[in-house]
């Protein structure tokens, strides 16, 4: 495996370094080649040294909120070259909303400030390892199928409701989890159970939810063999956790839940199959 | 009992009658809820030699208390935000808002094109124009930025340094105009360029024409806009940068010597430039540091000047400064917090004597900020002056056993390295070196490491994090007023008497090639509405880039 090669560039007249100087040592010391172009560089610039450089990926850092003219530039510039399988990613002040526009129009990611320098550069290696196709994500098997899909409701009785009347399923059991203050329903149907989330106080996780968001739905949990293990790995590929060891779920099985942000945010549960005999 | 009254004390005594005479103070009488009254200034019992050789008294040499007699008993300091984006007529705006609402100074931020000395329809501004302040190109964007503004009632920052002579010909321009006499104009430019390739990125020239250029500002300045701040020697982005408290301190000052070095060797006499010799810092998280930073700032430079550079007017030996508090300390996640950062921050510039204050808004961290955020960033200042009888007494820590050994500790630390740096031959020659550059860089990866092994606590962003943010409201910049920028431009530069520009040019061009002054034809050049590009242009060819 070749070393990872990496530019770091300042496009634009921007003259803020610290950030692009912090990452480009980070990098480095993670085992990376790193080359940085110094201040003041142009999106060709940019582009021809990355092409010489023969490097995997682009880093570009503006805080001057030149973002939106120039990142869209370099991509450009680097299909024209016919270089587009050099990753870019870029960092700096950079809103919400632009990030938004950027990530569609190709950059592979953007970092804000407070981000690790340990999260960029695992996420780099990943990314860059991935478009080599040196790895593939984790030989891990599927998960073995959904095990339920969780619905934060204001009350549980006028919920279920709609499923007994129109669907006929109906409640198994309700269990009360005074640690998270909620009350959980079950409505089993073939492998997949609906859950009805009802908050048990005003401050839990679910009272917090319906207060942001109102009634819907709250999460989708995958049944797997083994939930550390698949924490683990991961992990390893930069995911954001939120737990990072299992904790005990409404049935006493092993549960852990992954950060909404890379799944589209949707909030994703991992859970031990409950039925699985002694394993 | 007989207390030992040192002959500095009746100096100090008899300058506070003057003073009072001049500037009564804001009350006629300090007093705390309880109805204790509060003293101009508190002192040892025993004012030995050590203490008045060390602390002194306000207004006094070494200044370490303060360079002003009554401080802020007598008026408050300069509430100054940095404010600046996309058109001159959109800036002008937010100007006239902030000062109606008791802001008492302006400071203008420049675009990056018009800090690096681009016209706007440069290929090199592209996506810059507008960006991070406002956009000048010429003397006409100047007039709208100061429109219904008169320049005898304000005084004005701008943070502008390799064009500095320029923004400055425009800002006598407008003065001239308005019918304010140049001598009248109170204000400061940045014009600090040794910084700037330290830390902030915005130079044009090499070194050496570039000090030519400051020291040609200084004695321009010194004969006619006596009221005018030459320089503002800053630390604030050497901090930004990554530096420690220490290294802010010696860097900045070694950099100060620079200058003081070339104003010497352009023939200046010291006592004549010296006093309108500004400083800036940054005001940053650790609350007992910052304040001891700015004391031993004062006593350093007090001494420097009075020792190294035989000044003999106390003005050259007062280190006066602008702090700004520190904007890398904010943060994007929870930025609600970032209001109480800065009100810390701005306590220790206040308790550290600070002449005037950039308070940060809480949204910086994501863009720039909004109306409502500015205000808010003002108010926290005014609430530090009015409401918490911080400014009430002079220098209010002063005497604390663990404040005035962080005072000597930053002092001796920060002169060991001063005297490094002129062992490579001062600051000019260790940019050259890249010396400051490369040990700002150490700390800054130093200190990332420290926050990744959460040596370091950040709230909202190693500890007590939110699961998700909501996401507030930011300043968008409109870009339509790019293109209006653009035909503005092109107007002008059909409008203007363009033989007379060239004239002007070409005599410009003589004055830098030689040894003349520049700033008389730079002021020629901006009245015939030649533009800052054209301008500077015509010096790259004389002087290079860097």
């Amino acid at each position: 495996m070749d070393k990872i090669r990496v530019l770091m560039a300042k496009p634009g007249l921007d003259g803020h370094d610290r950030g692009v100087l912090v990452i480009s040592q980070a990098l480095r010391d993670a085992g990376m080649e790193v080359i940085y172009t110094g201040l003041r560089q142009s999106p060709k610039q940019i582009v021809t040294a990355a092409i010489q450089e023969d490097v995997d990926a682009v880093g570009l850092s503006s805080l001057s909120g030149a973002h939106n003219v120039l990142f869209p530039e370099v991509l450009k510039l680097l299909r024209e070259a016919g270089a587009e399988d050099i990753l870019v990613f870029g960092g700096g002040v950079i809103p919400a909303e632009d990030i938004k526009l950027l990530e569609k129009q190709g950059i592979k990611k953007i970092f804000t400030p407070g981000t690790s320098t340990k999260t960029v550069a695992t996420y780099i290696e990943r990314a860059v390892l991935e478009a080599r196709g040196e790895v593939k994500i984790t030989a891990a098997a599927k998960p073995q199928g959904i095990d339920h899909i969780g619905i934060a409701v204001n009350s549980i009785d006028s919920a279920a409701v709609f499923y007994r009347n129109h669907f006929q399923l109906e409640v198994e059991t309700v269990v009360e989890l005074p640690s998270q203050q909620v009350k959980v329903a079950f409505l089993p149907l073939g492998n997949v159970t609906i859950e009805l989330l009802e908050p048990l106080t005003g401050d839990g996780v679910i009272a917090k939810f319906l207060e942001k968001n109102g009634e819907g739905l709250h999460h989708i949990a995958f049944a797997v063999d083994d939930v550390q293990q698949r924490l683990d790995q991961l992990k390893r590929e930069g995911v954001q956790l939120i737990d990072e060891v299992p904790k005990k779920g409404a049935r006493g099985n092993n549960i852990a839940f992954l950060h909404p942000k890379q799944a589209s945010r949707v909030l994703v549960e991992l859970c031990e199959s409950h039925d699985t005999e002694g394993g | 009992m007989i207390k030992r009254r040192p002959p500095e004390f009746a100096a100090w005594q008899k300058q506070t009658v003057e003073e009072l005479k001049k500037q009564p103070e804001r009350k006629e009488l300090f007093s705390t809820s309880s109805a204790i009254p509060i003293e101009r200034v508190y002192l040892p019992e025993e004012m030995d030699d050590k203490y008045v050789e060390k602390l002194g008294f306000p207004g006094q040499y070494p200044y370490t208390r303060g360079v002003r007699t009554t401080m802020y008993r007598g008026r408050f300091w300069t509430m100054r935000q940095y404010a600046g984006f996309g058109s001159a007529q959109e800036t002008n705006k937010r100007f006239r808002y902030l000062l109606e609402q008791g802001q008492t100074g302006l400071s203008v931020a420049f675009d990056l094109p018009t800090q690096i000395g681009y016209d706007s329809d440069d290929p090199m501004a592209l996506g810059e124009v507008g960006k991070v302040g406002v956009a000048i190109d010429s003397l006409a964007d100047m007039e709208m930025l100061f429109e219904q503004i008169s320049l005898d009632q304000v005084s004005t920052s701008m943070t502008i340094n390799a064009p500095a002579a320029v923004l400055l010909a425009m800002y006598i321009a407008v003065a001239e105009k308005q019918g304010v006499p140049k001598e009248k104009i109170r204000g400061t430019i940045q014009n600090d360029i040794l910084k700037e390739y330290i830390a902030r990125g915005t130079y044009i020239f090499p070194p050496k024409p570039s000090m030519r250029l400051i020291t040609d500002i200084f004695a321009y300045c010194t004969e006619h806009t006596p009221q005018f701040n030459t320089i503002s020697i800053s630390g604030y982005h050497i901090r930004e940068a990554g530096a420690t408290a220490v290294q802010e301190l010696a860097f900045t000052l070694s950099n100060a010597m620079a200058y003081v070095d070339a104003a010497l060797e352009a023939r200046l006499p010291v006592d004549t430039f010296a006093p309108r010799l500004a400083f800036f810092f940054n005001g940053h998280n650790q609350f007992f540091e910052e304040i001891a930073k700015f004391r031993a700032a004062r006593r350093m430079w007090a001494k420097i000047m009075r020792e190294k550079y035989g000044a003999v007017n106390p003005k050259s030996m007062q280190l006066r400064f602008h702090t700004q508090v520190a904007g890398s300390t904010l943060t994007a996640q929870q930025p609600d917090n970032n209001i109480v950062r800065v009100a810390l921050q701005a306590l220790a510039a206040v308790l550290g004597g600070t002449q005037s204050l950039h308070t940060n808004a809480k949204d910086e961290a994501l863009a720039l900020p909004t109306e409502d955020s500015a205000r808010i960033a003002l108010r926290t200042q005014q609430i530090i002056a009015y409401e918490t009888g911080a400014a009430d007494t002079i220098d209010p820590l002063a005497g604390s056993f663990y404040l005035e050994s962080l005072t000597d500790e930053l002092e001796a630390k920060a002169q060991q390295y001063i005297s490094l740096i002129e062992r490579k031959g001062g600051a000019v020659a260790a940019v050259e070196q890249q010396y400051m550059q490369r040990e700002i860089q150490r700390a800054a990866y130093e200190a990332q490491k420290r926050l990744e092994k959460e040596e370091e606590i950040v709230v909202g962003v190693n500890r007590f994090q939110l699961e998700e943010e909501a996401e507030p409201d930011l300043l968008q910049v409109d870009d339509r007023f790019v293109e209006q920028q653009l035909e503005r431009l092109a107007l002008i530069r059909k409008q203007r008497d363009n033989q007379l520009v060239q004239q002007s040019l070409t005599e410009l061009k003589r004055a830098a090639v030689g040894s003349d002054n520049v700033m008389p034809h730079i002021i020629e050049a901006v009245k015939h509405y030649a533009t800052i590009g054209e301008i500077c242009n015509v010096l790259r060819e004389v002087f290079g880039e860097y």
